[in-house]
């Protein structure tokens, strides 16, 4: 613990009576003048801006980091509370359209400090080592520029700082977590003894969530709420693993303030930033810049900063700009069970199995999925019965029966595609800036998947012992959009993460990956951005 | 005394969220128990749609009988503030004009079929031009039917399972912080939790949503759909997010 603390004080900056923010780190905050020209202004502070933010104020660096959203306080910002958790979102105009358009806002974006993180679920399982080439391996997808080697010291970095819980896991590069796996609930012990009757293999874990304490982080309390932002301090995300280090270091959070342009000088180098702050148009001036607004604002951003010296938008010369954005199918089957489950008591996310994750050479398909439980409180429980086509007294019916439920989720591996992308609608939001179009249609590999995903999960749930089985179609999580690549004709940044049109322009967020597997991708994204973290202290610092 | 929406029997006797409320903190017990206050004057919908659009929220939830959650005054609200859930489909209005459209298309279908509005006409006729709309797989008066029936039940699922009758009435604790849950497991209860009504002589599930399947096709006579009637509740039931997608609840995992 105490090599951790030397890393990453974060933990032991939270007050220990009670309460869950550090006012007096906030009050004190170091404030940066427009004016002066800070070593690194990054855009986001979610998983990837907010690690980059800390490694770097760590190591000396002038870093302003801005986020459109507030800085959260968890007792006075977040509820315990399904509906009343609408603002942890980003709600601002988006378009969705393809052949199958996929729904934004609460399922897969962030608003304020802690990025989307404050409202995951909490799983945090690694990519597989396969994950790094299934071009060359299975033949669809795409390589990564670097390997699973590359990553893993960075993973194991934030599963210590996370920290995160569960069994040690058997799956892709073997490994144990830092904590214990947590007990589980009734909807954990139904996956497990469905998937125990079929000889499924399943783990407890992982999830980013504290058991037993953790500096002044609290001990989980099984409250259930861990989607509509923990209260407890117990859930990991940014706000707590990372953020209060980097105040502690000299960084400052520019919260509020939305930015609208990366400014770029007539020698092709960024030269800052354009925000708007409470209805104000301000400029701040840096040496350079790493934009981390996720998959659909990072383009977007890119795309609205087009100036002379780049007309199609920045990085764009060669249209990769908003292309290969990923989801990944996620259907959630529900079974019924004569026992009472009450699937609300404890953390959705419990155990997980990744037996079906890589390519079976006896499937049709290629590459595969995740399956984990997920406990939906009773307005998502609600979706799932309308699905079915119910409404009225039926959709009553079932509601009323609702303790009676346990659900589990995939995640299925979508393969990246060029069409599938963000583009500028010609609509405008509030500051005049164009909104984002996200268009999205599946492959034919994609909807195999989800047959398959789906066709386990009923079975898993029969096995266990399900009265009725359920399931809705949907999709979760978002990646890709600026991929990394070896060249510029095929993404937009290098291996790390540095664009490959603007030497001191970087993206650390979600939206470089190039392919997702079936994990969760909050820890992939925070190791990546650590390990740019790395580099550009290590190799850069005199350069950028 | 629990109260839960309708007149139906409680399937949690005796079970009331509000005996928790003493253990929530403040912010959220403020937020929570809001939403008992006496109810707003509309300001969103006009006085001459209130009616059709307090008839269609009825329906979807069927809340034929007092006492009522106020669901319209929570869409309402959401509407004025243009509190919308982040996305909008390419062919689709922004969510408000789409209420606004849904009104008067019911309307107009009302008076095609009876000469009379929506909500003016016998609730079995209005929940078959519900139907109607829930079956067609085509353009509803220019909107995609299948995203309107969707934004319909996501807005009003969204505001009835928010407020603590339904708690009660499901069953479900509510919040919980900073209390938490001890009894983690299957037919493991909080001293505070409650059995269900014949628990030990239970009506059999297949029995029970049978019934309700029942109870619903009835009302919608001629216009009986294939799910209506089903004998038995689907093995292999099969949704589609396009049912109702992502609210203010998540399913993210």
């Amino acid at each position: 613990m105490n090599r951790v603390r030397r890393r990453n004080e974060s933990a032991w900056l939270l007050p220990n009576d009670g309460t869950r923010e550090n006012h007096r780190l906030r009050q004190e905050m170091r404030r940066f003048d427009n004016q002066e020209e800070v070593d690194l202004v990054v855009i986001g502070c979610g998983a990837g801006g907010g690690i980059l933010t800390q490694r770097l104020a760590r190591r000396g660096w002038k870093v302003v980091t801005f986020d459109a959203g507030p800085f959260w306080n968890p007792d006075r910002d977040w509820v315990s509370d399904e509906a009343g958790s609408h603002h942890l979102y980003w709600t601002d105009p988006r378009v969705i359209s393809g052949g199958d358009p996929v729904a934004l806002g609460s399922n897969n974006s962030g608003r304020g400090v802690g990025g989307s993180m404050v409202h995951f679920a909490g799983y945090v399982p690694r990519f597989h080592p396969s994950d790094f080439h299934t071009f060359s391996h299975d033949g669809v997808g795409a390589d990564w520029p670097i390997n699973y080697i590359d990553l893993k010291r960075h993973y194991e970095d934030m599963e210590e700082e996370l920290p995160a819980a569960g069994q040690y896991w058997p799956w892709g590069d073997p490994h144990s977590y830092p904590q214990s796996p947590h007990p589980i609930s009734g909807n954990g012990m139904v996956f497990v003894r469905g998937c125990e009757n079929l000889g499924i293999d399943v783990r407890i874990g992982p999830v980013a969530i504290v058991n037993g304490r953790f500096g002044n982080r609290s001990h989980c309390i099984y409250r259930g709420f861990c989607v509509q932002g923990c209260k407890v301090n117990a859930k990991a995300s940014p706000l707590i693993t990372h953020v209060p280090d980097a105040l502690a270091h000299g960084a400052e959070i520019r919260a509020d303030s939305m930015v609208t342009r990366i400014d770029i000088g007539v020698d092709g180098r960024a030269l800052g930033v354009t925000y708007i702050h409470e209805g104000v148009e301000h400029r701040q001036r840096a040496r350079s810049v790493a934009v981390a607004g996720y998959s659909i604002e990072t383009p977007r951003l890119l795309l609205n900063s087009a100036c002379e010296r780049f007309p199609e938008g920045l990085c764009n010369e060669f249209d990769q700009v908003g292309r290969y954005v990923m989801v990944q199918g996620a259907p959630q089957t529900a079974g019924r069970y004569q026992d009472e489950v009450r699937a609300y008591k404890a953390p959705p996310p419990e155990a997980s199995s990744e037996v079906f994750y890589e390519t079976d050479p006896s499937k049709s398909y290629k590459r595969g999925f995740s399956l984990q439980c997920v406990s939906p409180l009773p307005i998502v429980f609600a979706e799932h019965v309308a699905a079915q086509g119910h409404w009225g007294v039926t959709l009553r019916e079932y509601m009323r029966d609702y303790v009676h439920w346990a659900t589990f989720g995939a995640l299925c591996e979508f393969l990246p595609l060029p069409e599938n992308r963000v583009t500028l609608a010609e609509e405008t939001d509030r500051n005049g800036l164009r909104v984002a179009n996200f268009s999205y249609t599946m492959g034919d590999n994609d909807h195999a998947l989800v047959k398959a995903a789906t066709k386990v999960m009923t079975d898993i749930h029969q096995a266990a012992g399900a009265e009725e089985v359920i399931t809705i179609d949907r999709y979760a999580h978002l990646v890709g959009g600026c991929r990394m690549a070896i060249d510029e004709r095929s993404g937009v940044v290098d291996e790390n993460l540095r664009s490959f049109a603007i030497p001191n322009l970087f993206v650390t967020d979600g939206s470089v990956l190039p392919t997702q597997g079936s994990a969760n991708p909050a820890l992939t994204i925070m190791a990546l951005a650590s390990r740019a973290a790395d580099y550009l202290d290590t190799a850069n610092r005199a350069y950028v | 005394m629990e109260i839960t929406p309708g007149s139906a029997e409680p399937r949690f006797p005796g079970f009331d969220v509000l005996d928790q409320a003493h253990t929530w903190d403040s912010v959220t017990a403020g937020l929570v128990l809001g939403r008992l206050s006496p109810v707003q004057p509309l300001r969103f919908f006009s006085p001459e749609e209130e009616p059709t659009a307090r008839a269609l929220v009825d329906r979807l939830l069927a809340q034929d009988d007092d006492p009522k959650i106020p669901v319209l005054e929570v869409i309402d609200l959401r509407l004025l503030e243009r509190q919308g859930d982040g996305y909008r489909y390419e062919n689709m209005p922004e969510d408000w004009e789409a209420w606004r459209r849904s009104v008067s298309g019911l309307d107009a279908d009302a008076r095609v079929a009876t000469g009379r509005p929506f909500w003016d006409i016998e609730t079995t006729e209005q929940m078959r031009i519900v139907e109607a709309v829930h079956e067609l797989d085509d353009d509803w008066h220019g909107m995609p039917a299948v995203r309107v029936f969707s934004l319909w039940l996501r807005y009003a699922c969204t505001a009835f399972y928010s407020h603590p009758w339904a708690f009660s009435e499901i069953g479900f604790g509510g919040p919980a912080y900073p209390r938490g849950y001890k009894n983690l497991g299957l037919n493991r209860r909080e001293n505070w939790e409650v059995a269900e009504r014949d628990a030990k002589d239970p009506i059999p599930w297949v029995k029970r949503v049978e019934q309700a399947r029942q109870r619903h096709a009835d009302a919608l006579p001629g216009a009986v759909s294939e799910r209506g009637i089903d004998s038995s509740p689907a093995q292999d039931g099969q949704g589609s997010a396009a049912g109702l997608e992502a609210s203010d609840g998540d399913a993210r995992t």
